[in-house]
């Protein structure tokens, strides 16, 4: 695949070398000439000296062949402007964008963006997820279909443990697909399926409906 | 001085010519030297690397032609080769590293740009990454 | 009356901000820099808010929930475009107007239907006309 990346800096230099280690073509897009010329010098002529929000850039980069676009620089706006450029001028099938303010995820997919990746919102699902007070984790999301992949830990004391599953306020469109029990066994949960202390229950569902997932499993 | 393995990359002006000659004056003294003539394409990023270009290629065929043709009067022989390259600087050092030549000889035409004594980019960057001895024959007048 | 937003308080941001507030439109000028507000003249009866533009907490500070006109002039192309797109898509502004410098990059957020003001080729174009005089 063709990919281009906008944005020479440490995080473009490493995802362009672990790119180039996969087999795929990659053109990293770079503002800074003196940074342009130490990634070429680095890993083969695989840098162009420009602005990867101009079209004339996106035009020598033969933009128009690629099947990936990535902006990773340090600052949204040039993300998200790049990004678009590419999707509307040069008709690039996918567009990823990096995001800094966790806010502006939902602003570039609304403006049609096809992925984004924040930084701090990845950082701050590791913390979460290094918290045991926080019943609800995020394992995966599905953003082209808008839904994601979440663990519940029941704790001890939740009103809801020897219900059935049945029993349960689950909203709509969050389906539980696996039970893992405390002593590590895992299950494909049935209606009749009971809640025990401990148990971690990974479900998909939409992001909206998040909140109402947890408090139907651990009971409020 | 003696080489045995002689790289000359031909741009197909008039350098070509004087370069091939010193190569194979330099060459002769040993009949086991051998001369290596190469034309880098440059190919734009529109395209990828490995795509045909037809004009460019029968361009550089008759670039290395010509090249085999001036060694023959002087009795050499040379291998020729067309490499595509995003840029030609580091082709022309990548080629010189997997051949092991242990001689570039390049010609160079005086070039002004905008008024200045001007190498270009390709020169110095093979001066400066060069793996081996590097020769460039200024021709004056030429 | 209209309420404004104006991102970015240079030289044009807080003319167009005193203008529009002499003619008693209710005004609130956005700018990262407190510095930047020298601009404004001493009886300018409108809001001068700091933070940033691209910013959702500082954009609902500003009011842009209930603004009629919201207009991106800072010194970069790329926050005006940004901060314009947020404007109409997010918070439904029914008018955007967005200064981009580069005419190339103009013509193509026109096309995505924005706004767009080049003041490149407007002054080019002036300037053509005066040499031509």
């Amino acid at each position: 695949m063709y990919i281009i990346i906008v944005g020479g800096g440490r995080l473009g230099y490493y995802l362009t070398r672990a790119l180039l280690d996969e087999g795929h073509e990659v053109l990293v897009i770079e503002k800074d000439a003196t940074f342009s010329q130490i990634i070429n010098n680095e890993l083969g002529s695989v840098s162009l000296h420009g602005d990867g929000c101009e079209a004339a850039t996106l035009e020598a980069a033969g933009s128009g062949r690629a099947d990936i676009f990535i902006t990773v620089t340090g600052d949204d706006e040039d993300n998200l402007i790049a990004c678009q450029l590419a999707k509307h001028k040069f008709n690039v099938p996918r567009t990823i964008a990096r995001v800094r303010n966790p806010q502006h995820e939902k602003v570039f997919k609304k403006l049609g963006i096809d992925a984004t990746v924040s930084t701090t919102n990845l950082i701050l699902e590791h913390i979460k997820h290094e918290l045991p007070s926080h019943p609800l984790m995020h394992l995966l999301d599905i953003q082209e279909k808008g839904l994601e992949v979440v663990e519940v830990k029941i704790p001890p004391g939740s009103t809801t443990i020897g219900k059935q599953i049945k029993e349960l306020p689950l909203p709509a469109d969050s389906i539980l697909s696996l039970i893992i029990r405390k002593e590590g066994k895992p299950t494909v949960p049935t209606n009749s399926s009971v809640i025990q202390a401990e148990d971690q229950i990974i479900a998909v569902t939409s992001p909206e409906s998040e909140d109402e997932l947890r408090a139907a499993l651990i009971g409020e | 001085m003696e080489f045995h393995r002689i790289l000359v990359p031909v741009a197909g002006t008039k350098a070509d010519e004087g370069a091939i000659e010193l190569a194979c004056s330099l060459a002769k003294r040993k009949n086991k030297s051998k001369i290596f003539a190469v034309h880098v394409i440059p190919v734009e990023r529109s395209l990828p690397l490995d795509a045909e270009i037809k004009p460019e290629i029968g361009r550089a065929e008759d670039i290395l032609s010509q090249a085999e043709n001036i060694a023959q009067e002087r009795g050499c022989a040379v291998e020729t080769d067309i490499l595509q390259a995003r840029e030609v600087g580091p082709a022309i050092i990548d080629e010189a590293t997997e051949r092991e030549i242990d001689l570039i000889l390049m010609g160079v035409t005086y070039k002004k740009h905008y008024g200045q004594f001007c190498l270009g980019d390709i020169l110095p960057y093979v001066l400066k990454n060069a793996p081996c001895r590097v020769i460039l024959d200024h021709q004056i007048d030429i | 009356m209209m309420k404004v937003i104006i991102m970015g308080c240079g030289r044009v941001g807080a003319q167009l901000a005193t203008l529009l507030d002499k003619e008693g439109h209710q005004v609130t000028v956005l700018d990262t820099k407190s510095y930047s507000f020298r601009w404004l003249p001493a009886d300018f009866k409108g809001t001068a808010l700091l933070g940033h533009g691209l910013d959702e907490v500082t954009l609902k500070k500003a009011g842009i929930e209930n603004t009629d006109v919201f207009v991106a002039v800072t010194q970069g192309d790329n926050r005006n475009i940004m901060a314009c797109q947020i404007a109409k898509h997010i918070f439904d502004v029914p008018k955007v107007v967005c200064r981009i410098y580069d005419p190339l990059r103009r013509d193509l957020y026109i096309t995505l239907g924005i706004e767009a003001i080049s003041p490149t080729t407007i002054f080019a174009q002036v300037l053509k006309e005066k040499v031509e005089g």
